[in-house]
């Protein structure tokens, strides 16, 4: 039972940063209906930004508000550079989305040339592990978590209270209805990335940190998990991504204790195709499916 | 013939016969198939597991039998099929578009993992290792003529694999899966059974990929986790865009351009001390680049898919007299 206790807190942890990196993708699908595959490069990218910040400075603060904000701009520059030239051009989602695996891997290589395939790694210490409840966590595991939440709430007043957020229910449901009433579709949607990317930059600081090391590749393996809570949770809803994602995060992590870490991706995609397969709309839905999903 | 003019034209011939398996997932049946390296690779470690012999301890793996070579692709073969047909018949039965893409992915970082971690499957990450020069000993090849006599073969499976591909295009199957393509309704309207002609296709296509690996092991003589990654197939994607999605005339055009191109594109840059990944990446890069380019300028490629065009007007009634 304490195991079970130990593992759980684990997956607490790997939740938080699963749910702010799943909730970022859920964004940038919803504004646009287009799954981006290079959202893990928001991740990677970030992670190396906050790495150059923290050399220079050796400030943790200064290192996470570099991700956030490398982040941002790196979703902003996706949307304005790829997938919104090709959503005018009317490709469709399929196309948008190899395209975007085709940004991936441009992202990916040119990390290699910047910085070298090798892993690399920050020297921020993450502080003795302690009790807390029954869980056993370091101070870096309890400000994941608390930040995570932190976000959570701010990025769900976002959405439902202010007029921004109006806006972008209202692209995400149907762009061409909203368009019609005036809303700029296009400034909200380069917001709706710029602000994923913000959400997903400060998840790959806190992914890196609490991993140890990353490389140019850590985003998208990180991305293939990230897939997995947004589908579980529904594509496009960010609250049901959140449940998803704790859930999957803390699937993982008893997975991972109980049979062998090595195999977490294999898990993370039976879990994903049982979920497609069964309820491709999301758990958190009572939408029936349509055979041309 | 230099070594390098050799290998390169041999890497090429099984490249082709890679991108020819992809162009009937993705340029007739429409599906964006990220598992295709799966097969490849399961066509190559089938290969290897049916040629080398027992696993000497501490390696660990499967089988491990001593089969002539021919026999060991024809395994190959079969069971890169096999495994495409599980995958297709979970992905394809309703899903569609980007669903099916994110499942198929899903099914090759399954393979991928198993492959590297589950050591008693093919050995790990160590992976396999001394198939050297296949029926080289049938005709007492020394090494120089024998690469010669791969490159033959391999040519010659290319021209055979692309014959056969000439054959199904212009077939009724062919043309069945473009019409899935273009229009599914339109097609179950017309009684096609969708599943079946897709899985039929998808099948097709992996057995080509088992095939294109059958030969790469030969060629590499050795295949580990680290010779193949999920994320190549970007690689034939590309070859088939450029050419011409759908169009194998195209495809083989596309392989000769991706080919020469990223070979030579970083040909002339000056060497980078202690960086020796750069040039590596930036083919990458370039390769990335040239995808999305193309998805945005040019998405029928090259040499697009002729339309099939019906000549013959339609009769018209003859008017009758009143």
């Amino acid at each position: 039972m304490h195991e079970a206790l130990l593992t759980l807190g684990f997956g607490i942890v790997t939740a938080a940063i699963l749910a702010l990196s799943a909730v970022a993708f859920t964004l940038e699908y919803g504004v646009t209906n287009v799954a981006n595959v290079s959202h893990g490069e928001i991740l990677t990218v970030s992670a190396y930004a906050a790495y150059v910040v923290h050399q220079r400075t050796g400030s943790a603060v200064a290192a996470a508000l570099a991700a956030a904000l490398a982040g941002g701009l790196v979703a902003l520059a996706m949307y304005l550079s790829v997938i919104g030239p090709f959503i005018r051009f009317g490709a469709t989602p399929t196309v948008i989305f190899i395209a975007t695996l085709g940004v991936s891997f441009i992202i990916q290589n040119f990390l290699v040339i910047g910085f070298g395939a090798e892993n690399v790694a920050y020297t921020i210490d993450p502080g003795a592990p302690q009790n807390i409840g029954p869980f056993l966590l370091t101070p870096l595991d309890e400000r994941i978590v608390l930040s995570a939440a932190a976000i959570t709430l701010a990025l769900y007043f976002v959405v439902s209270r202010t007029k921004f957020g109006k806006a972008l229910r209202a692209v995400s449901q149907n762009r061409e209805l909203a368009r019609v009433t005036g809303i700029n579709a296009t400034r909200v949607a380069a917001a709706t990335f710029f602000l994923a990317g913000l959400i997903a930059g400060y998840a790959g600081f806190v992914l890196a940190e609490s991993v140890g090391t990353f490389n140019p590749y850590f985003g998208f393996s990180f991305f293939l998990i990230t897939l997995t809570a947004s589908v579980a949770g529904g594509l496009g809803r960010p609250f049901g991504t959140v449940a998803g994602a704790v859930m999957v995060g803390i699937i993982l992590e008893f997975a991972g204790n109980y049979i062998s870490a090595s195999y977490n991706l294999a898990f993370a995609f039976a879990i994903l195709a049982i979920v497609i397969l069964v309820r491709p709309r999301g758990l958190f839905t009572n939408a029936r499916r349509t055979v041309f999903e | 013939m230099s070594a390098y003019l050799v290998s390169i034209l041999t890497e090429g011939s099984i490249f082709g016969i890679m991108a020819l398996g992809l162009n009937v997932i993705w340029g007739w049946a429409g599906d964006f198939d990220l598992a295709y390296y799966g097969y490849v690779a399961i066509g190559a470690y089938m290969t290897l597991v049916l040629t080398i012999g027992p696993p000497v301890p501490p390696a660990e793996f499967i089988l491990g039998l001593q089969l002539p070579y021919p026999v060991a692709v024809a395994g190959a073969v079969a069971t890169s099929m096999a495994v495409g047909l599980v995958v297709g018949l979970i992905a394809l039965r309703h899903l569609r578009g980007i669903y099916f893409s994110i499942v198929t992915l899903g099914a090759v970082y399954v393979m991928y993992v198993m492959a590297g971690q589950y050591v008693r499957l093919f050995d790990g990450y160590n992976g396999l290792s001394g198939l050297f020069d296949p029926m080289g000993d049938w005709f007492g090849f020394d090494y120089q003529t024998y690469q010669y006599f791969f490159l033959g073969l391999s040519l010659v499976c290319f021209v055979l694999v692309f014959l056969f591909m000439a054959r199904i295009s212009s077939s009724r199957f062919g043309m069945a899966l473009r019409t899935l393509r273009e229009d599914e309704r339109a097609a179950a309207a017309f009684g096609r059974d969708i599943y079946r002609l897709k899985l039929k296709g998808y099948v097709l296509g992996a057995g080509i990929g088992g095939f294109a690996g059958a030969l790469f092991a030969a060629y590499l003589s050795a295949f580990n986790p680290s010779a193949w990654s999920p994320v190549e197939v970007i690689v034939l994607y590309s070859a088939v865009l450029v050419g011409g999605r759908g169009n194998i005339r195209g495809v083989a055009l596309g392989v000769l351009i991706m080919g020469v191109l990223v070979q030579e594109s970083t040909r002339f840059l000056p060497q980078i001390p202690n960086h020796p990944q750069v040039v590596l990446a930036l083919r990458g890069a370039i390769i990335g680049l040239v995808l999305v380019l193309f998805l945005r300028f040019r998405p029928q490629g090259l040499l697009p898919e002729r339309r099939y065009i019906d000549r013959e007007p339609a009769v018209e009634p003859a008017p009758q007299a009143t």
